[in-house]
């Protein structure tokens, strides 16, 4: 167990490592220069020349990543250039209205979307379900920053319910959650259909059922049972993929998370931010799968971490 | 389903002859068994998802030929004119452009990146999958290291990043979204043929003494290849999302006609006043990949009969 936990552990690590290296390579690799973007289009070569001496950027590539590295394991990544605050700390200070939305989103869409696939499952291809099926598919095929601006239409100008944009109350969360929610819910019912219809099919289910087993522990107990991994692990993955930032919703409604945050470090070039955001959303995603890794044994008695990690 | 099993070919014997049969299973029966069911949902997905792809993309290939406004071509004289004014079907967006024909080009120029990217990913995807799958070794170690690597990547974000360093070409953005797409082709491709090479044509090849990067190429791969061409209408699908997310971020083509993305990042501004300029773009990317989605869906559920015959 401890090393199974520790192996993944490293290997998480080296993935963050890995992603934060690639992003250091692809930014010196591309044309414009921070410089021109920190000082201004009308700066002169002296001050150009300066700015880039008080960044370090007038030195040798592999300089600027040995010193990146020493940053990195300091965990201080610089002055963002935008900010003028430790870049780390401007990302810090964004990443709980992202964790805030994300945890919202996922939330409604497990509550809505494991009945709804179940739901589904249960009377396959009649008329209903294939009504509802239809839906899902529309709401897997709305861009969600148009579903974003429809709801902001008309949820917070036409009908002003709820606040436009910014996280200033509660009900500022409403509409975002809600745009993210549409395409997760079905995505997520759909596959809770796919593992579910498999699930009842499969000969043990008939075996319960000729025992006597009733219809709602079958789904629930039987069916779900073995459904919870896949679905579970669906959850989680779509979790972790949102800390890297909801960047279509987030610029949508004005959101202060970090995905917006990461659309005006591109903007503005500016390297340090950039890798802030970056080394942390990496982590964080990192860390979330280790802990639905971990859950594992939990909703399924026969899995055995340290075994599945030996064979 | 074991019902329906059984019930399927006895009532297919049962009808041409036109006699009673002694069968049990009437046509009720058989029209409410799951297999039927399964048959009429997918017959039902091709026609609704046939239908709408053909009404977006029919227009959209005719665009030059269709006696539409100039997309580009602006008259401030007729700013933001309703739908159905003046002749401007969608109405004008606030330069005094034909809403229509910008939507369009645009989507020649989003279907086009759509299409080479699907293309790009498939082309990876099926190669790097089936080498992953038939050589097994340290071919598939690397691959499927790569897979899970850029499974925990952010992907937006990277996306984002290439687009806004190396700048919003159409070549560029089709590459990015191509390698945001591979993984699930060369997944899909690397399972397929862990099955396909245990078969004994596979074995008989190689006593035959073909080499095994022909039996792989002539054999292997057209047996796995119709399957993992139904998945490409999905990506083609989730290529058009993607491409029109990137747009909207700014992160699109300009040249030679904005995309969809980006005619409703400049409509929502006029939201409040001007509600088409950013519905009916949206409408219509909506349309597309709702049909493409259903097109998919319904072609992965239909029944194949000719496996079933042989």
């Amino acid at each position: 167990m401890t090393t199974y936990i520790l192996k993944r552990l490293g290997q998480g690590l080296l993935t963050v490592f890995l992603t934060v290296s690639t992003v250091f390579v692809l930014i010196r690799l591309a044309p414009g220069d921070p410089a021109v973007s920190y000082a201004g289009p009308l700066a002169t070569t002296e001050q150009l020349a300066k700015v880039r001496e008080q960044f370090g950027l007038d030195r040798p590539v592999l300089e600027q990543y040995w010193i990146f590295l020493q940053q990195l394991f300091t965990g201080n990544l610089g002055t963002s250039y935008s900010f003028q605050a430790p870049a780390m700390q401007v990302v810090a200070e964004r990443m709980p209205y992202t964790l805030t939305l994300a945890t919202a989103s996922i939330l409604l869409t497990a509550v809505v979307a494991i009945p709804l696939g179940v739901w589904m499952a249960r009377r396959p291809d009649t008329n209903r379900e294939l009504g509802v099926n239809v839906l899902t598919i529309a709401g897997q095929s709305m861009p969600d920053f148009w579903t974003g601006i429809m709801l902001l239409t008309g949820f917070a100008v036409l009908i002003p319910l709820f606040p436009a944009s910014g996280f200033a109350t509660w009900g500022g969360l409403v509409l975002p959650t809600v745009t993210i929610a549409i395409l997760q819910i079905a995505l997520i019912s759909r596959m809770v259909r796919r593992e579910m219809t498999s699930n009842f099919a499969a000969p043990y289910l008939t075996v319960a059922r000729s025992r006597g087993v009733g219809s709602p522990a079958l789904t629930w107990r039987y069916a779900m049972g073995n459904s919870a991994i896949p679905v579970f692990t669906a959850l989680g993955t779509r979790f972790a993929a949102m800390l890297n930032g909801v960047v279509v919703v987030e610029v949508v409604f004005a959101w202060p998370g970090v995905g917006s945050l990461i659309v005006r470090a591109l903007e503005t070039r500016d390297y340090p931010l950039i890798q802030a955001t970056v080394l942390l959303t990496a982590l964080l995603a990192v860390a979330v799968q280790l802990v639905i890794d971990l859950a594992y044994p939990l909703l399924d008695p026969r899995v055995r971490l340290g075994k599945a990690a030996a064979a | 389903m074991s019902l329906s099993d059984t019930a399927t070919p006895a009532a297919s014997a049962a009808q041409p002859p036109r006699t009673p049969s002694a069968s049990a299973v009437t046509k009720e029966l058989v029209a409410k068994a799951g297999a039927t069911r399964r048959r009429n949902a997918a017959k039902w997905k091709l026609r609704i998802g046939a239908v709408c792809t053909l009404i977006v993309i029919i227009p959209i290939l005719l665009a030059q030929v269709l006696p539409l406004p100039d997309a580009n071509h602006q008259d401030l004289s007729a700013r933001r004119l309703a739908p159905l004014v003046d002749g401007h079907l969608f109405g004008t967006d606030q330069l005094g452009r034909d809403l229509l024909s910008r939507v369009l080009h645009g989507g020649q120029v989003s279907l086009t990146i759509g299409i080479l990217a699907v293309v790009v990913s498939g082309a990876i995807g099926i190669i790097l999958g089936a080498a992953a799958g038939y050589f097994g070794g340290w071919v598939d170690t690397v691959v499927s290291r790569v897979l899970e690597a850029q499974m925990s990547l952010p992907l937006l974000m990277m996306l984002l990043l290439v687009v806004a360093l190396f700048g919003p070409s159409i070549p560029v953005i089709t590459f990015v979204i191509a390698i945001a797409q591979w993984p699930e082709v060369a997944r899909l491709t690397r399972s397929m043929v862990l099955v396909e090479r245990e078969k004994p044509y596979v074995s008989a090849a190689r006593i035959l003494g073909l080499h095994r990067i022909q039996i792989l190429i002539q054999h292997i791969i057209p047996n796995v290849i119709k399957q993992a061409t139904l998945v490409v209408l999905l990506l083609l699908a989730q290529a058009v999302l993607l491409e029109s997310a990137l747009s909207f971020l700014g992160a699109g083509p300009q040249r030679p006609f904005a995309t969809w993305g980006r005619i409703i990042s400049d409509g929502q501004d006029y939201i409040t006043t001007s509600w088409w300029m950013v519905t009916l773009p949206g409408l219509v990317i909506v349309l597309m990949v709702v049909g493409v989605n259903l097109l998919g869906d319904g072609l992965r559920d239909r029944p194949r009969r000719k496996k079933k015959g042989a």
